[in-house]
């Protein structure tokens, strides 16, 4: 529904002051926009973030102790492998050193039975030798031609001689390749004193270490105590090679632990994870690395599923937090506009009354004086019209005079008049009003007032407006007062138009009716008092500033609103509502109030001739 | 015709006096009381043609006197003349049967009018 409150359309023309207060709120609900975007934002994302960044943690350390685990049974199953292969060897020597006399297994024939025993379900020994106390072959099965060789001066042998069992490192002996070898000692009871030395198979041996497969990365190797590969590792070093990997001390148990990328004495490796263990017989020290990127790699797959999905919930809770929040921004900005309205709307009509008041006062204090004047002034024209000996040019002085004051009280008058009417209580004459007709009542009226004026009326009323419960007395001089403003807008053009439409609006049960013009318009500054008493900009005695204040007061007690649009040198559009019907508190006073007052006085008096003889007079 | 006996009621004693002195020039026999109730008696005493009487007047107001005048069956045909513009109580007046009502300032011309025409009407109305 129309209000009492003024727009302009024309906010380019606008004033500053309007122009920055509109920024100030354009500012206003941007800030907040964004404050709410930060606030749901934060606090969406806050345990989100959270909660992800905690699972992520929890499951990385889970998933690398489990990698961690994984190594560590890795690492001990291969020592098993590893030792148990040792051990077997060395037991098969240990037995047949102890079952077959000496003097059998110096028979070449009888070593080669017994070497291929040994072989038999698993090839694992290159050679065979039995040796005397003075170092010197007895017997030898095997490829290479070393009969002759004496081994009393060797590390191997003076060992063998004291544990009865020795397994040694990688060494290149007399045939100068990479072997190991296991030897055990026997002392007859006749006292002589033998050795039985089996030559690990070099290759069968790295194959049984080397040949696991660790994912791309990983690899298995052995380091002797003094610190050289006894197999070879895959990318870096050589069998019998020095080791970059510290030799630690001896230990029982498993250690994981992950390196510095440059931490092996040189090597260029991404950081790894190792881990080791010594075996016990020998003292070489297993070892079992990998690349920590790619036995990770699960879990850094896992960490960026978690940071992809992280993202995108972050993601969508922020366009849903734009989104909530232009909505809710835009149901803010409503509401503000129609607590505006509302305000403007309240102050307006509360102005409107107080003013009201006091213009009722003043018109009622001023009258008696004027009243006094007039009869002042009717005494001095009465006592000069009966002197006859007066001056002729002192009478016709006075006679001016005295015209003129009788025309300042007729105009006093009119503006006291106007003031009570504007502040007359409810009161009203409700009638069935065909709105369209009566418009083209009024305007057959106006443009024999404006025929001279080159304005021009045009009439786009809506053909299927229902009738209108109205006052049309008070509807007629609304149209009257907003017409007389259109046709003096006019005033410095030569032509114009004034144009007067009605809608139907049932939505809003009631009927929309606009007065455009094309005169000079409202300046923006002027559009906010319009409505106010004794607001005018017309030239001083031309207007009263009231007739607009009459017509909101008319207007708003009949339950409709009036709105003003105005751009300067455009012209001005008064826009009215008028409901289908006024308030109830309307069509309660007229039951309980005499009809109008022109009519009503004319009845009454009718009535009041029409009674028999007064009995006083009779 | 003889000269209309008129009573004027009214608050205001320089208005009151001023019009006495205008309507005694138009050959009018006039009297001027300040209230209500010197309307009244003075009323009581003398018959008077023509009251015109101010609603607005501290102590008995118009209406008052009005309805006063009407319940003693004072016989004078009433013209309300006042400053206070609201239609409401000059028609209340209409309808206790005042003869009608003019609102200050107003011509001389227009009072001497409705007075003559009121005079009439209550001449008619004892004739």
């Amino acid at each position: 529904m129309l209000t009492g409150h003024r727009s302009s359309e024309d906010a380019p023309h606008g004033a500053d002051g309007a122009h920055s207060l509109q920024a100030q709120r354009q500012n206003h609900y941007r800030r907040l926009f964004w404050r709410f975007v930060l606030l749901t934002t934060v606090c969406s994302l806050v345990p989100l973030l959270a909660v992800g960044w905690g699972i992520n943690l929890y499951y990385t350390r889970f998933a690398r102790e489990r990698m961690i685990n994984a190594f560590r049974n890795e690492v001990a199953h291969h020592r098993r492998i590893i030792e148990l292969f040792l051990k077997e060897r060395s037991s098969k020597l240990q037995l047949i050193a102890g079952t077959i006399p000496r003097d059998q297994l110096v028979d070449p024939a009888r070593l080669n039975e017994v070497f291929e025993m040994i072989n038999r379900e698993y090839w694992s020994i290159t050679d065979l030798g039995v040796i005397d106390a003075d170092g010197r072959h007895l017997a030898y099965v095997g490829p290479y031609d070393l009969m002759d060789k004496n081994y009393a001066a060797t590390f191997w042998f003076k060992a063998v001689m004291d544990k009865g069992l020795y397994i040694s490192d990688m060494f290149l002996g007399f045939r100068q390749e990479p072997h190991f070898i296991i030897a055990v000692s026997r002392r007859d009871p006749d006292g002589r004193h033998w050795i039985l030395r089996a030559t690990i198979d070099t290759e069968a041996f790295r194959s049984l270490v080397e040949n696991v497969r660790i994912g791309q990365t990983g690899e298995v190797y052995l380091i002797s105590q003094d610190g050289h590969f006894q197999t070879s590792p895959r990318r870096w070093g050589k069998i019998m090679g020095s080791s970059p990997v510290p030799v630690e001390e001896f230990h029982e148990g498993i250690r994981v632990r992950t390196t510095d990328p440059h931490a092996l004495n040189g090597h260029r490796m991404p950081r790894q994870i190792m881990s080791q263990t010594w075996l016990d017989q020998p003292r070489w020290m297993l070892v079992v690395q990998q690349d920590q990127a790619e036995a990770l790699r699960d879990v850094r797959l896992a960490n960026l599923a978690v940071l992809a999905f992280l993202h995108m919930a972050a993601l969508s809770i922020l366009a849903a937090a734009v989104l909530i929040t232009r909505h809710m921004i835009g149901v803010i900005r409503r509401r503000d506009a129609q607590a505006d309205q509302l305000n403007r709307q309240l102050m307006q009509t509360s102005k409107m009354a107080s003013i009201g008041e006091l213009s009722a006062g003043v018109a009622h204090e001023i009258n008696n004086p004027l009243a006094i004047i007039g009869t002042e002034c009717q005494l001095i024209r009465d006592q000069a019209d009966h002197t006859p000996a007066l001056d002729a040019e002192m009478a016709a002085q006075i006679e001016a005079s005295v015209t003129q004051i009788d025309v300042q009280i007729q105009r006093c008058k009119r503006i006291t008049t106007n003031l009570l009417r504007f502040s007359r209580r409810t009161r009203s004459m409700i009638e069935t009003v065909d709105l369209n007709a009566f418009i083209r009542e009024v305007i057959e009226l106006m443009e024999r007032e404006a025929r001279s004026s080159g304005i021009k009326f045009f009439a786009e009323l809506d053909d299927a407006l229902p009738p209108l419960l109205s006052d049309p007395s008070q509807l007629q001089q609304v149209f009257l007062n907003l017409i007389t403003n259109a046709i003096d807008a006019h005033d410095d053009k030569p032509y114009g138009s004034i144009t007067i439409g009605t809608r139907d609006c049932p939505a809003e049960e009631g009927i929309r009716l606009t007065v455009s013009d094309s005169g000079c318009g409202i300046a923006p500054e002027a559009l906010e008092k319009i409505f106010d008493p004794f607001f005018t900009t017309k030239p001083v005695g031309r207007g009263t500033g009231l007739g607009l204040s009459i017509c909101f007061a008319i207007v708003r007690r009949l339950g409709g609103g009036i709105d003003v649009a105005s751009r300067p040198g455009q012209g001005t559009t008064f826009t009215l509502f008028l409901p289908y019907r006024p308030p109830d508190e309307v069509l309660e006073n007229i039951d309980a109030r005499p009809p109008d007052p022109g009519p009503a006085v004319l009845a009454a008096k009718e009535a009041r001739h029409e009674r028999p003889a007064h009995p006083a007079g009779g | 015709m003889s000269a209309l006996r008129i009573l004027l009621v009214d608050d205001e004693t320089i208005f009151a006096r001023n019009m006495s002195k205008l309507l005694a020039f138009r050959g009018y026999q006039v009297k001027a009381v300040h209230n209500g109730q010197s309307g009244i008696a003075e009323l009581e005493q003398t018959p008077y043609d023509v009251m015109v009487l101010d609603l607005k007047m501290p102590g008995m107001d118009g209406l008052a006197t009005l309805r006063e005048v009407k319940k003693l069956g004072l016989f004078t045909e009433t013209l309300i003349l006042t400053g206070h513009g609201s239609i409401d109580s000059a028609l209340e007046a209409v309808k206790l049967g005042a003869y009608d009502y003019l609102t200050k300032p107003c011509q001389i011309e227009e009072l001497v009018a409705k007075i003559q025409a009121a005079g009439r009407g209550g001449e008619g109305d004892v004739n």
